[in-house]
């Protein structure tokens, strides 16, 4: 199998700071890879290295195969998590200006510049500045310049943040378009509902370490149907009970748990309905976003032994 | 190379194409034109024959500051260079005569009051009201409605001089014929001598052309450092710098957009250069005499955008920086001033450099690097500096000019992807180091 991205055990630091520690994972030729991780985790310092905007203090990139190089660039196309067009020039000025950096020529840059603009339903905006678009249409004029150039590799730094819902559904078609013509995707989100429908596999970073990595379904496979999702009326006290529940999300007439180690599901159900109206009950795979807290609260508490220890 | 060639391109199109560009080319010559000419123009009053009265009790002195007033005439004046020759010139006497006189001989209250309220009623520009004693304090009052105007109070002085001179003269025995020829003026014309030759120089030209050389190159420098500055500024704000950053380096960044800069400015001058060669004729017709002599070494026109470009150069990367460490047009403010401070110097050591190119302040000026461009610049307007020191400025200026870009580039690299609070110095100082 043939990998687009891989890094192996790469490390920046700032002085003191340790943005990226000890960062190791594999993008497959033709899947969409999720970068996942709270705020200030070291997901956009690791892009930034993937895309040569910084040299890594130890360890390697290689892009489609090879050690990195400038000249790979031309074959990847990059939406970063700041925005940014000239605000003067016209959108289709700007396509062409990010494309010809890209390698194209003028009149092949605009030719696909206007089809992706016809695509993105903003054909009619082509030839005005990019400071009369509302931020939803920025977005997606910054989307197209990351894809004008056809890359063969994507690396997009919370694409979907400030879409509408309208707009969303045609970013995603245009992923899973992109994906299908055996394009291989990276992208960066805190939305683990997007995550958990478009990608195929995810790395999961914490404090600039890997925490959970691999393909999505293993990932949720491994954590077993250890979660049970109830829809209910009436009070739950059984939340506070260790034997039984080891956390919750509840939404007040909907909660997500997760089971104590050993606990039985029939006797929660038993429980619940002692106490409420049981509307619904499904014993289920845990969601990317439970996995997701409970990870980072985990090696969060690592973190703390590892110092008190120290 | 491709990637520089791309920013520079854009940064050129964009600016040549906005109207502050057409603006500027077309003002800042005119303005220059204005700030030489209108002080000058100025000085000269208005082109009516003055009407004054001389009030004097001697009669056979009034007479004589009448004959000397009416022989002034208006073109005497007109160039200010030319005020100390009081020889008519061949055409003289078709010129309008500078001032209608009239005498009165009893000075009294009543007559004072009546040639006050002719004064304010506009019947009369001025009179003169020479003391009785005059012959000896030699003192006189020149009421006018226009109490400053040097011009028309030194001609009525001059001709009193020149009366009160002749008068006592003769009684000292010398006839009115060569008491006048001994009055006569002095013709002082100041004579350039450099490596070419001597050439009869104006000095007010040749102090207002240097000078009006010296703020183009200032303007220009400081102006198109700014401009990249601003653009730093701008695409840092508006985040476009990140995107760009995922095809070319930082480096290929900040030097397309310096030269892109660059080449405006060249385009500009350029323009400006064209305009001068064509309008030559023309252009020294409306400027009259004043430039006339005032002499240029043909080496200047080379000499400009050389300048230029060094001076743009060192400066437009000191800006680069400053635009990378800020987040704003007002924190730029602040941190920009002390990299100006060479530029004011330059401005305020200037005019003594015009008058005297040759002092060792003006010397050093024209060595050191962050002033060199614009006052060795400003050097050779006034008289050519010999060739080694101006190889030496270039040679120094493009050595600090290797440096600049080196250190430059290292702060732009780390500044423009750090956003929120400006660093402090020595945080700037860390960024140098880091890879």
């Amino acid at each position: 199998m043939a990998y687009t991205l891989e890094l192996d055990r790469i490390r920046k630091s700032f002085d003191e700071f340790v943005a990226v520690d000890d960062l190791s994972f594999q993008i497959r030729e033709g899947e969409i890879f999720g970068l996942l991780g709270p705020n200030g985790a070291g997901k956009t310092s690791s892009i930034r290295m993937m895309i040569g905007i910084t040299l890594p203090d130890s360890g390697e990139i290689r892009i489609f195969g090879e050690p990195f190089s400038r000249r790979s660039l031309e074959r990847v196309g990059y939406l970063p998590e700041e925005r940014g067009l000239y605000k003067k020039m016209s959108i289709v000025d700007n396509l062409i200006f990010l494309g010809c950096l890209k390698g194209l020529t003028p009149a092949e840059a605009e030719r696909r510049a206007r089809h992706w603009l016809e695509r993105m339903e903003l054909a009619e905006w082509a030839g005005s500045k990019v400071e009369e678009l509302s931020k939803g249409m920025q977005q997606k004029v910054q989307f197209v310049a990351a894809v004008l150039h056809e890359p063969g590799f994507m690396i997009l730094d919370e694409p979907f943040s400030g879409l509408d819902p309208a707009s969303s559904v045609v970013l995603k078609d245009a992923l899973l378009d992109l994906k299908k013509q055996g394009k291989t995707i990276l992208f960066s989100t805190h939305r683990m509902d997007t995550v958990e429908r478009l990608c195929d596999s995810i790395c999961l970073v914490n404090r600039g370490r890997s925490v959970l990595l691999g393909n999505l379904r293993e990932v949720k496979a491994s954590y077993g149907r250890s979660s049970v999702q109830l829809e209910y009326e009436g009070a739950l006290p059984l939340l506070q009970d260790p034997t039984l529940v080891s956390g919750s999300n509840d939404f007040g007439n909907y909660v997500e748990l997760r089971l104590a180690k050993g606990a039985d599901p029939q006797r929660v159900l038993a429980e619940a309905m002692k106490t409420s109206t049981v509307r619904r009950f499904e014993v289920v795979e845990p969601s990317l976003e439970e996995i997701f807290i409970d990870t980072v609260e985990k090696t969060k508490v690592e973190k703390v032994v590892a110092v008190t220890h120290a | 190379m491709r990637n520089i060639w791309l920013i520079l391109r854009r940064e050129y199109l964009v600016r040549v194409r906005s109207k502050a560009f057409v603006l500027f080319t077309v003002l800042l010559p005119l303005l220059m034109g204005a700030a030489v000419l209108l002080p000058t123009k100025l000085a000269i009053h208005s082109s009516s024959t003055r009407r004054v009265t001389i009030v004097s009790s001697d009669a056979t002195l009034a007479a004589a500051v009448r004959g000397e007033l009416e022989e002034m005439r208006m073109s005497e004046d007109e160039d200010p260079s030319r005020k100390l020759k009081s020889t008519p010139s061949p055409d003289a006497k078709s010129k309008k005569p500078a001032f209608v006189v009239s005498v009165e001989n009893t000075p009294n209250d009543a007559l004072k009051e009546r040639l006050t309220a002719e004064l304010r009623d506009n019947k009369l520009d001025g009179f003169l009201w020479i003391a009785p004693d005059a012959m000896t304090s030699r003192k006189a009052v020149y009421y006018s409605r226009n109490g400053s105007d040097f011009v028309e109070a030194s001609q009525v002085s001059r001709g009193l001089r020149f009366a009160l001179s002749e008068q006592q003269l003769s009684a000292r025995g010398v006839g009115t014929a060569e008491a006048k020829k001994l009055l006569g003026p002095v013709d002082v014309d100041t004579v350039k001598v450099d490596k070419s030759g001597s050439n009869k120089s104006n000095g007010m030209g040749a102090f207002f052309l240097p000078f009006a050389l010296l703020m183009m190159i200032y303007v220009t420098v400081l102006t198109y450092g700014l401009y990249v500055m601003r653009s730093v500024i701008e695409e840092k704000s508006s985040r476009v710098v990140e995107v760009l950053l995922g095809s070319v380096t930082p480096f290929e960044l900040m030097a397309g957009k310096i030269l892109g800069v660059a080449a405006v400015g060249l385009t500009q001058i350029s323009i400006w250069m064209v305009a001068a060669t064509a309008m030559g004729a023309g252009a020294m017709a409306m400027v009259g005499d004043l430039m006339k002599d005032a002499h240029l070494d043909p080496a200047v026109k080379f000499l400009f955008p050389v300048y230029f470009l060094l001076g743009y150069l060192t400066y437009a990367c000191l800006y680069a920086a400053i635009g990378a460490v800020v987040n704003s047009d007002e924190e730029a403010q602040q941190l920009q001033f002390p990299v100006t401070i060479p530029l004011i110097a330059c401005m305020v050591v200037a005019t003594s450099v015009i008058r005297d190119p040759n002092t060792s302040m003006a010397f050093w000026f024209s060595m050191f690097p962050l002033t060199s461009p614009i006052i060795m610049f400003v050097r050779a307007t006034v008289s050519m500096p010999p060739v080694w020191q101006i190889v030496v400025s270039i040679a120094l200026s493009l050595v600090t000019l290797y440096g600049l870009v080196w250190l430059t580039s290292r702060i732009y690299r780390v500044g423009i992807l750090m956003y929120g609070k400006r660093p402090t110095l020595p945080e700037i100082l860390k960024w140098i180091k880091y890879s």
